[in-house]
């Protein structure tokens, strides 16, 4: 087999220089979605009779369609929706120059809330009610309750499935080349189509997905631990 | 802005329609041989040699941290060159389905091998021994005993991760396959791009009633598998 070792070296680098990119759009689109993702999912717990249908179907929407899909849906509306908007309010900016990362920052979000708040409400089912009970009877409020008693305990719970959401959040970024984002995918698939060098573009993109990855898990390994610090039996 | 033509969601439905095979046979193709793999990677994950464990640990880690879409093109490209330099048989005219369920099956095979594994390792051991001191051969006791009773622990699961899998199929199109999204695609660009959000609010209308579907005849199968099961 024929390989371009020269390529596949420089474009190694080239895709390596696209990482943060990448990273840009995970970590904004978790923190965009874990306050709303943590809210719904305490709405979605309360008894209600009106919001609680809208967030199931928003997240029986979310889990059951393509991402694919979710990102052709967002981009073809949101520009001209906003463009409109804008003109309407008769505002002096031009959408369509805005940079299109903003739209995978959005489209990644709302795909995350959905799916954060499952996770979200699952850790919070786990904790026993009476533990906000009895922080309550204490005197505590229930957002002092939630921030001091609740949230450390279901943190504990949440972290391995928020570890595997954020390794399919990144894996999920490879489809920002859509909205014409230069993630690392969209770097090499650039850098190939001038030699047609798809195998050596694409070999470098496996190996640096990889390796975020990797980085990534180790993070969580570290955070799962620290948030399980107060633990005073050891799990295993 | 164009207004919005709810009209034409329904009038797409119709074309759309009969490229719901091309996505069912990458479905099913992809289930039947990535169980098989996975049932091959389950049984090395159990097996005493601790040398096919890593192999297999390191497999399902790379598969893990994999975009589909990255291992898609590295399959279409790189399988025909590999099959020329290696077999020596030229596999660039054959349809890019082949490509499509090649991909697919080495990316479900990982998760479905964990499925399988905890699954056998949710039935009780003692069933295989009881099974097997009364004269069942191992094959007999496994096909008999540990089967039915894993699949039933196995059902759930297998049938999140064929949800999952039929979601990453939409990316098939990618590389030129014509299904349910590449004829979406075809019908937008037959219509220099007007009505593209329309079509892919049908598109991912039948996405959705095809995943609730898989849902629910897993739920049925379930119910129906766990009939005899009962709780001591």
């Amino acid at each position: 087999m024929d390989i371009n070792y020269q390529f596949l070296i420089k474009t190694f680098y080239l895709v390596l220089t696209a990482v943060p990119t990448t990273l840009n759009i995970t970590a904004v689109s978790l923190l965009i979605a874990m306050p709303l993702a943590f809210y719904l999912a305490v709405v979605r717990m309360r008894p209600g009779k009106y919001i609680r249908p809208l967030i199931s179907a928003y997240i029986t929407f979310v889990r059951g369609t393509p991402i694919f899909l979710q990102i052709l849906i967002i981009y073809s509306i949101l520009p001209s929706f906003l463009n409109s908007t804008a003109k309407y309010f008769a505002l002096e900016v031009n959408v369509f120059d805005w940079n299109p990362i903003i739209y995978a920052y959005i489209v990644f979000s709302l795909n995350t809330t959905a799916l954060l708040c499952e996770v979200f409400r699952s850790a919070l089912g786990s904790i026993n009610k009476g533990q906000l009970e009895a922080a309550l009877c204490a005197g505590m409020t229930t957002a002092q309750a939630y921030r001091h008693i609740i949230i450390p305990q279901a943190l504990v719970v949440a972290m391995p499935n928020i570890c595997n959401l954020t390794v399919k959040l990144i894996k999920g970024t490879s489809l920002a080349f859509l909205m014409t984002v230069k993630d690392m995918t969209a770097v090499a698939k650039i850098a190939a189509s001038y030699g047609y060098n798809y195998i050596e573009a694409y070999m470098d993109v496996f190996v640096g997905y990889i390796i975020v990855c990797s980085v990534v898990q180790v993070l969580f390994d570290f955070a799962e631990k620290h948030v399980g610090k107060f633990r005073l039996i050891k799990q295993k | 802005m164009r207004p919005f033509n709810p009209q034409f969601m329904l009038d797409v439905i119709p074309n759309l329609l009969p490229f719901l095979w091309v996505t069912l046979t990458v479905v099913l193709g992809t289930v039947f041989f990535g169980s098989l793999l996975g049932f091959v990677l389950a049984q090395a994950k159990l097996s005493q040699k601790p040398r096919y464990r890593w192999l297999v640990d390191g497999y399902i880690y790379i598969i893990r941290c994999t975009p589909s879409i990255v291992l898609l093109f590295i399959v279409f490209y790189g399988l025909p060159k590999f099959c020329l330099e290696v077999f020596d048989t030229d596999i660039n005219r054959y349809d890019k389905i082949f490509f499509v369920i090649v991909t697919f099956t080495l990316l479900f095979s990982a998760p479905i091998s964990e499925v399988m594994r905890s699954a056998y390792e949710a039935t009780d051991h003692g069933q295989y021994e009881a099974a097997v001191s009364i004269g069942l051969t191992p094959w007999q006791a496994f096909y008999h005993i540990v089967l039915p009773q894993a699949t039933v622990v196995a059902l759930p699961n297998f049938g999140n991760s064929v949800i999952e899998l039929m979601k990453e199929g939409a990316l098939a199109y990618t590389i030129g396959l014509i299904d349910l999204i590449g004829k979406g695609q075809l019908i937008i660009s037959q219509n220099y791009g007007a009505y593209a959000l329309e079509t892919y609010l049908s598109l991912s209308f039948i996405y959705l009633l095809l995943t609730l579907g898989v849902e629910k005849s897993f739920l049925c199968l379930e119910h129906a598998l766990s009939r005899q099961k009962k709780v001591v």
